[in-house]
């Protein structure tokens, strides 16, 4: 019992030290400097985004990025089918929270969302993005979960709606990245116009994908954590 | 030079993180790490990426955990008041069994949540999955199959008191509330009762007089815990905790503190 504890503590230290000397590397890496960087030059003209972040992961590595959104959904499929398996739990009794979670939580659900959806729509712009955005406003949706009760969350939503805009919005994603090959051009070819950059309509179709990414993430995160809910009864 | 400094933050607080036996605690660390974390990357001009650490890491994760840890993190327990074994003083309770199972969700790394109930009412709120264990004063008689119950941890007697020219037969268990045995004692209402001995104790004290005492023979019983019939591995793993005092020698210093 002691040893392995012993060996347990040991492994986890190491662990923690090893994350740390990546951290502090990570932080002194400054690449390579000797020549300028033709993304930092060229990327506002080529996507029309200001946020140069959002430029390269919806533009030039808009393949990345699809693909990082295929994981997540076969992470949510995952969850869904595995636990779908498994027996729904009985209603089991929801927990009182303390008055002052559930006053927070009502003061602070509509900012968090308000501020999911700005960086929903405003990623090309400024930092945010579907990615984070999605989380943020799923993070509100939690904190109701917490204060109320997931399952009267979970009651509230309707999760088959809610799966529907799922896999809609990745369909449409699909389909946007091959719509090109229409017009004889190589998929990923972004058509929309640039648009003058710095305004909210600009930067072809960065827009949209960031609102499709940012339901995607949003329903998705939901998703797992209702599924875990009503086949669990708990997480 | 402040990035660096809220790096230098961060192995403490994941090491305290790792070491704190109560969960909420460690959560808790958890979300001012990623916290910490995102501040440093805004210093070190990654805005999007810090963005994100505290969307997931602070909030979605920090909550994801608090969900879970709600049910899990707690070990309830329902019990009915014995002199001794488990009281109440003030808001706090004590007592022998209290000790015990404290002990117990410490190692655990639970926290400890006790509601008192009337004696005949803690077989049905295990049942009704009320409460995971059911102390004071408990010697299992027959065994049911609604309930589980761990190795003893203290022998006792059981004494059967009865008053005379009472109607015979009408014979109750334990009242469910200790003051109400003593005060049905007191104003000699009661006709027969039968009484462990933590329970007996402060009868005894009492003015017995046109009460016949009685040891019960025969009946060999100690106290033990009752653990509700889905969790099996809770009841092991209580029975491997009584045991591992018994054999430390712990659990005879704890009963010769609270009943010598």
């Amino acid at each position: 019992m002691r040893t392995s504890k012993l060996a347990q503590t040991t492994a986890a230290l190491v662990l923690v030290a090893c994350a740390c000397a990546i951290i502090a590397f990570g932080f002194s890496y400054r690449g390579p400097l000797d020549r300028p960087n033709p993304y930092l030059s060229r990327a506002t003209t080529d996507t029309g985004a200001t946020n140069l972040v959002a430029g390269i992961y919806l533009d030039y590595r808009l393949y990345d990025s699809l693909f990082e959104l295929l994981v997540f959904s076969v992470a949510v499929l995952g969850v869904r089918f595995y636990l779908g398996t498994t027996r729904q739990s009985p209603n089991t009794k929801a927990i009182p929270e303390s008055q002052a979670v559930r006053a927070s939580a009502d003061l602070l659900f509509s900012p968090i969302l308000l501020i999911g959806v700005y960086l929903i729509l405003f990623g090309h712009l400024s930092p945010g993005g579907g990615f984070s955005g999605g989380a943020v406003a799923g993070t509100g949706l939690l904190l109701c979960a917490v204060a109320l009760g997931a399952e009267t969350v979970a009651r509230r939503f309707h999760s088959t709606q809610l799966e529907l805009f799922e896999w809609g919005a990745l369909f449409v994603v699909l389909l946007l990245v091959l719509i090109p090959l229409i017009f004889g051009l190589s998929p990923f070819t972004d058509l929309l116009p640039r648009g003058a950059p710095g305004e909210l309509l600009s930067g072809g179709t960065l827009l949209i994908y960031n609102v499709l990414i940012g339901i995607k993430v949003f329903v998705g995160t939901w998703v797992v954590i209702s599924t875990f809910i009503r086949h669990r009864g708990e997480i | 030079m402040t990035a660096t400094a809220l790096l230098l933050l961060l192995p403490p607080i994941a090491i305290f993180a790792l070491a704190s036996r109560r969960r909420l605690t460690a959560v808790m660390s958890m979300g001012l790490l990623s916290l910490i974390l995102a501040a440093v990357y805004l210093l070190a001009r990654a805005p999007d990426v810090a963005i994100t650490e505290a969307a997931i890491g602070a909030a979605l994760v920090t909550l994801i955990y608090l969900l879970a840890i709600r049910r899990s993190g707690r070990l309830s327990v329902v019990c009915s008041e014995v002199p001794q074994l488990f009281f109440r003083e003030g808001k706090r309770f004590d007592g022998l069994e209290h000790e015990i199972l404290a002990g117990f969700a410490h190692e655990l790394g639970l926290d400890l949540v006790v509601s008192i109930l009337p004696h005949s009412e803690l077989r049905e709120a295990l049942g009704r999955g009320e409460a995971e264990i059911a102390a004071g004063g408990i010697i299992p008689g027959e065994q049911s199959r609604s309930v589980l119950c761990t190795t003893g941890f203290l022998p006792t007697a059981v004494f059967r008191i009865t008053g005379e020219g009472h109607i015979p037969h009408s014979h109750s268990d334990v009242l469910d509330y200790m003051s109400d045995t003593l005060d049905a004692i007191r104003s000699r209402r009661l006709a027969s009762c039968d009484l462990d001995l933590a329970r007996f104790i402060p009868v005894s004290r009492l003015d017995l007089t046109g009460y016949t005492v009685q040891r019960l023979e025969g009946r060999e019983a100690s106290y033990s815990f009752l653990v509700a019939s889905d969790r099996p591995d809770l009841r092991d793993r209580l029975t491997t905790h009584i045991e591992s005092l018994k054999e430390s020698g712990e659990l005879e210093r704890m009963i010769a503190r609270y009943l010598r």
